[in-house]
Formats: C-alpha cells, sequence, structure tokens
C-alpha cells in the first residue's frame, strides 16, 4: 500500500505546475541575494564633525574615521547647531565634538575632549555607529602612540579587520540560518496546503471511503517533504561553497540528520494544521502565523540569551531554535550531535508530538 | 450479522446540533439486489448514505453494512464496500492507469492482479486509448463510467453510487446503467441515489426520503400500483410533495 501512495505524492509533486520549480527557486534566492541583504554589517554612517579645534590633530582624527570605510563625512564646520539640525533632519546619524583644546590636550596626554552623539532612531545603525568612533578613535590614539613609520601603519590596518569584524564574518554566520529559513518554510507550507487542496478537490473522501491506513496515507505525504528539503539542503551547501567558498567545519551528515528531524516537526505540523482547514486561505494563514513566530524567536536574528525570560520559555516549543542552533553549530563550529544533544532532543519530541498528532487529527470519518 | 442482507439498518438518526438530517430510520437490502435511495436534494439522502460507507458516524441507531457493525467496524465495512461520490474525486493530476494502480494498490491487489484488471477495464470501458491520459482531461461520461470501475477494483459486496450520472445526456446514462447491471448480474448489490425518476425505474426496490424520513418504500411497480401513479415521477411529486422542511 506505501509504495503506490508514495508514488502517487511524487508523481503529484512533480507534475505541479509551481512546486518543483519553487524548490529550485528557493534556494538559490534565499543563498545569493539573502546574505547581502540580512546582513547586520552598517556600513555608509553619516557623520557630522563639529571641529572646534581645527589643527593638525583633529583633521588626522577625522581623517581616520573617514579612512575605516563606514563613515560618510556630510559636515564638517564649527557650528554644533548646524550638525544638531543635520541630525533632526536625519541627514546625519552621528556627530562628534571635537573641543578647542584637543590637539593641547592630547600632546600633554591628559583627558579626551571628544563627544559623541549618536542618532538611534535606528536603533542598530545608531549603536554599531557609535561603537565605530570610539574604535576610531582608540586606533587613532594607538596609532600616534606608537612611533611613526611604515611599521606601525601596517599594524594599524591589521587591527582594523580585528576591530571591525568585516561584514564576510557576518555572512558566514547566516547561511546556516538562511538554509534554515528556506528548507522550515519549504518543508511547512507545501504540506500545510498539501491535504486541503486534497479535500478542496474532493479525492480524500475516495481515500477516506477505503481502508486505507492513516498513518500510511500521513507518511506517506510526509516522505517527499524530506527528499525535497534534502534537495535544497545540497543546492544550498554547493552555492555556499562555489559562491561564497564557505564550507562545512562539520560533518556534512549531520546536517542531513538535523534536516530529517526538522522536517519531522515542521511537515507534522503543516499536516496537522492541513486537517483542521477547510480550505487554502485557512491553511495559509495558519502557517505564516507560525513560521514568522518560529522564525523571529529562533535566535537566527536575535540571540535567544538576551530575550526576557518568558520569550526565552517560549523558544522552547520552537523548532527552529533547535534547528538553527545544531545547524550553526555544525556548520560554523564543526560540532556533532553529541555536543549539541539538546537540540536533537527538541526536535525529536517535537517532531514525535506532531506526527502523532498529525495522524491522530487526521479522521477518515466524521 | 444477519444473513441475507447486504444492508441492515434499524433507527439510523444523524443530527447536525439542532438539524436532524437523517431521522430514525430503518431498512434492509438484499444482497444482489439494486436498491433506489431517492428524495429531493437536502432530504438526508447523502447524509445517510454516508454513514452507511463508513464516512460519517451515526448519531443514535444501528445497523451492518456487507455484515459489518456500522458504528464499531467502519474500517472492515470499507473493505467490502466500493463507493462512487457524486463528484468526480479520482485524482485529475494522475492517468487513467496511475489512478487504477493507486486504488488497486490501496485495496491490497498485487502488481500483477492490478496490471491484469486495468486492461480488462480499459476494455470493458472501451477507453483503451486514453489509459494514459490525464483523468481531468477525460469526458464526464467516461469519468463516470471510470470511477465505477475504480469503486468496483476490488470485487466489493456492496457498491454505493451518490448520483453517479449527474449532467451527462440520455445515452450515456443508458450505457452506464447497462454497466450497473452488469454488476448487479455477479452478484454485487447496488446501493444508487438519483434525481432521474427513468432510473429509479430500473431498480428493484426504491425508497424515497423526506425530511430526513423514508416516506415510501417498494418496488417502483408497488409504488405506482399503491398510489395510483402513471410512472415514477408522478409517485415521486406525490410523496416528496409532502415535505415540510426547506431544502
Amino acid at each position: 500500500m506505501w509504495k503506490y501512495l508514495l508514488e502517487k505524492e511524487f508523481k503529484q509533486f512533480f507534475r505541479d505546475p509551481g512546486l518543483p520549480r519553487m524548490a529550485l527557486a528557493f534556494p538559490v534566492l534565499m543563498m545569493l541575494v539573502f546574505p547581502f541583504a540580512v546582513s547586520m554589517d552598517i556600513r555608509n554612517i553619516n557623520l557630522a564633525v563639529v571641529d572646534n579645534c581645527m589643527s593638525r590633530e583633529s583633521s588626522l582624527l577625522v581623517d581616520k574615521c573617514i579612512s575605516s570605510g563606514y563613515f560618510r563625512l556630510v559636515s564638517h564646520g564649527y557650528s554644533a547647531e548646524d550638525a544638531m539640525r543635520l541630525m533632526d533632519d536625519n541627514k546625519v546619524d552621528a556627530i562628534i565634538t571635537i573641543m578647542p583644546d584637543f590637539d593641547r590636550q592630547t600632546a600633554l596626554g591628559r583627558g579626551l575632549p571628544v563627544g559623541i552623539k549618536v542618532n538611534t532612531v535606528n536603533g542598530t545603525k545608531g549603536s554599531l555607529g557609535s561603537q565605530y568612533i570610539l574604535q576610531c578613535v582608540r586606533m587613532y590614539f594607538s596609532d600616534r602612540n606608537s612611533s611613526a613609520g611604515m611599521a606601525s601603519a601596517q599594524s594599524a590596518d591589521i587591527s582594523e579587520k580585528y576591530y571591525f569584524n568585516p561584514g564576510m564574518d557576518y555572512k558566514l554566520f547566516m547561511i546556516p540560518a538562511l538554509i534554515v529559513i528556506a528548507i522550515t518554510m519549504v518543508t511547512a507550507f507545501l504540506p500545510a496546503l498539501n491535504i486541503v487542496s486534497e479535500k478542496e478537490a474532493g479525492t480524500i473522501e475516495q481515500i477516506n471511503v477505503t481502508p486505507v491506513s492513516k498513518t500510511a496515507f500521513i507518511v506517506c505525504k510526509m516522505i517527499p517533504y524530506w527528499a525535497i528539503a534534502f534537495f535544497i539542503l545540497t543546492a544550498c551547501l554547493i552555492i555556499a561553497w562555489a559562491v561564497f567558498g564557505y564550507v562545512c567545519r562539520g560533518n556534512v551528515l549531520w546536517l542531513y540528520l538535523f534536516t530529517v528531524l526538522d522536517i519531522l516537526v515542521m511537515a507534522g505540523l503543516g499536516l496537522l494544521i492541513s486537517n483542521y482547514s477547510s480550505n487554502a486561505q485557512q491553511a495559509m494563514f495558519v502557517i505564516w502565523f507560525f513560521a514568522v513566530i518560529f522564525m523571529l524567536m529562533s535566535g537566527i536574528f536575535t540571540p535567544i540569551a538576551s530575550m526576557p525570560d518568558w520569550a526565552r520559555f517560549i523558544t522552547y516549543f520552537n523548532p527552529m531554535r533547535y534547528f538553527a542552533d545544531a545547524m550553526r553549530a555544525v556548520f560554523l563550529k564543526g560540532s556533532t550531535p553529541a555536543d549539541v544533544w539538546y537540540d536533537v532532543a527538541g526536535l525529536g519530541v517535537l517532531g514525535t508530538v506532531m506526527v502523532t498528532a498529525a495522524i491522530l487529527s487526521y479522521r477518515k470519518s466524521e | 450479522m444477519n444473513t441475507g442482507y447486504a444492508i441492515h439498518i434499524r433507527n439510523l438518526v444523524k443530527k447536525f446540533g439542532d438539524f436532524t438530517a437523517v431521522d430514525n430510520i430503518s431498512f434492509d437490502v438484499r444482497k444482489g439486489e439494486i436498491f433506489g435511495f431517492l428524495g429531493a436534494n437536502g432530504a438526508g439522502k447523502t447524509t445517510a448514505m454516508r454513514i452507511l460507507c463508513g464516512l460519517s458516524r451515526p448519531t443514535s441507531g444501528s445497523g451492518t453494512v456487507a455484515g459489518f457493525d456500522i458504528r464499531k467496524e467502519q474500517e472492515k465495512i470499507k473493505r467490502h464496500i466500493g463507493y462512487m461520490s457524486q463528484k468526480f474525486s479520482l485524482y485529475p493530476d494522475l492517468t487513467v492507469r496511475e489512478n487504477i494502480r493507486l486504488f488497486g494498490g490501496i485495496y491490497g491487489l498485487k502488481d500483477r492482479e492490478i496490471h491484469e484488471k486495468t486492461e480488462a477495464m480499459l476494455d470493458m470501458l472501451e477507453i483503451r486509448d486514453a489509459g494514459n491520459r490525464f483523468a481531468a482531461e477525460l469526458p464526464l461520461g467516461w469519468k463516470q463510467r471510470l470511477s465505477f470501475s475504480i469503486a468496483l477494483i476490488h470485487s466489493p459486496q456492496i457498491v454505493f453510487l451518490d448520483e453517479p450520472t449527474g449532467g451527462v445526456d440520455p445515452e450515456t446514462r443508458r450505457r452506464f446503467w447497462e454497466l450497473i447491471y452488469d454488476t448487479a448480474e455477479h452478484g454485487t448489490t447496488i446501493f444508487v441515489t438519483t434525481h432521474y425518476m427513468d432510473e429509479a425505474e430500473y431498480c428493484d426496490r426504491v425508497s424515497i426520503m423526506v425530511d430526513g424520513r423514508i416516506a415510501a418504500m417498494d418496488s417502483p411497480a408497488g409504488l405506482k400500483e399503491s398510489l395510483a401513479a402513471r410512472d415514477m415521477d408522478e409517485v415521486f411529486r406525490i410523496v416528496a410533495g409532502r415535505a415540510v422542511r426547506e431544502e
């Protein structure tokens, strides 16, 4: 019986006008577009300098900031009011104020009269901006204190990389997370629509009137999504290697293992929702609701450790939390399932619950 | 178990909230009989039929279908009956052959048996050339004959047909009924709902449901005689005319 049901599911998948193309386009889009788009590496921070000193020293400090590549000098003048007005107009993200006796004080090695104002309407840009300015100032001083010459210029370049955590690392950090999102989206949405579409077409009634076993029916619906997810995972890994030059530090097999576990949860959830929905719109909306929560509370974009206690508690029910953590650990650190056993356990428990619920809630009679 | 009867129903009730769709019906269908289950739209035919097929649970009442309890042995009933719904419900994106194969497989037929059945079916339905076409592309009449044949793929004792010939021309309907007769001759019990009174004439016995109850039940000849009606059309109008329930 299983063989025939599986055959049916695969044939239907490949004959669908949109699904195979979607499964193909999704990983490509995810891997080629989003690593650039989701980068938290902020550039082009608009900077105004209020230079009350106008000395060689102060212009060296300004040069230091500009040469870091993170800032764009919008105005360089005396007037603090002008600079503030620029910030009010949202033309400037950060203001550096240099006091009149900057050169003298620094020459004497005393305290540092430099003011930094940051526009935090965009919080991320603001906090990173102030960090960058601080780094620049610190670097300016370390340069200044070391002896002049080629050797110190060299070392300044090296320390810059160290300080700024260049964008490349951020992409590397996001790639396993993007794989997680691609797999989760495809394997949650498609099963959610699957049973509903059979309900809409009326074909499920013909199935329900046969002695088909519920388990066989549900599991056979799930298996194609494993195949699709493996395909997506493989495609993503190839793109990560070919385009960005990133390879998985750990054993790739573990990535596949975690994908199997994740689909248990997501496809189970999708089918469960499908069982309770009477049309595609309903199913779509409910799965969208879950997908957004899963994503925002997964630790992919914001660290779970910095969430309040109650939010952190909710993340324990979020399969994406475990999946993303495991994929990052394997990809970036080379971890094994033994190292992240809690992720294995989390996905395993949630998966068992979901699949069981999907099978039980599928009713062949009303 | 009630030997001799394919279907044996006593005091069957199905309620949806306050609404009583099926109101205390009892009837028996003999083995090998062609039993017409008539009634106006909304009279409760489809609801009753879904209970008999194990697709729906009765609110109260008891009975057996193919010798199995309609409350407790629904999955066993499903092994021994065929069902053809009102709406075409084979997979439109599978070919004719693939649909036959799928349902053959679900009923536990072996590959070889499925192959033989498929060839025999394509010949009998005279749709050999259409074997590799998608089910969605077939003309309605062919779809209906295919659904019927697939409902019979596992040689069930009883086959339930819910308005099997809706929307096709009289000639196509006549050919469909030839299939039904052939099947009944081989000993399969036929339980059929219809809106066409000429089809009702073809049945061995008919029941007419009105407002969830069985208002009349006899052979077509018996009904015409007792109601002094010229044909089944008139019988239906007299009996169904007593309805108080809105559609």
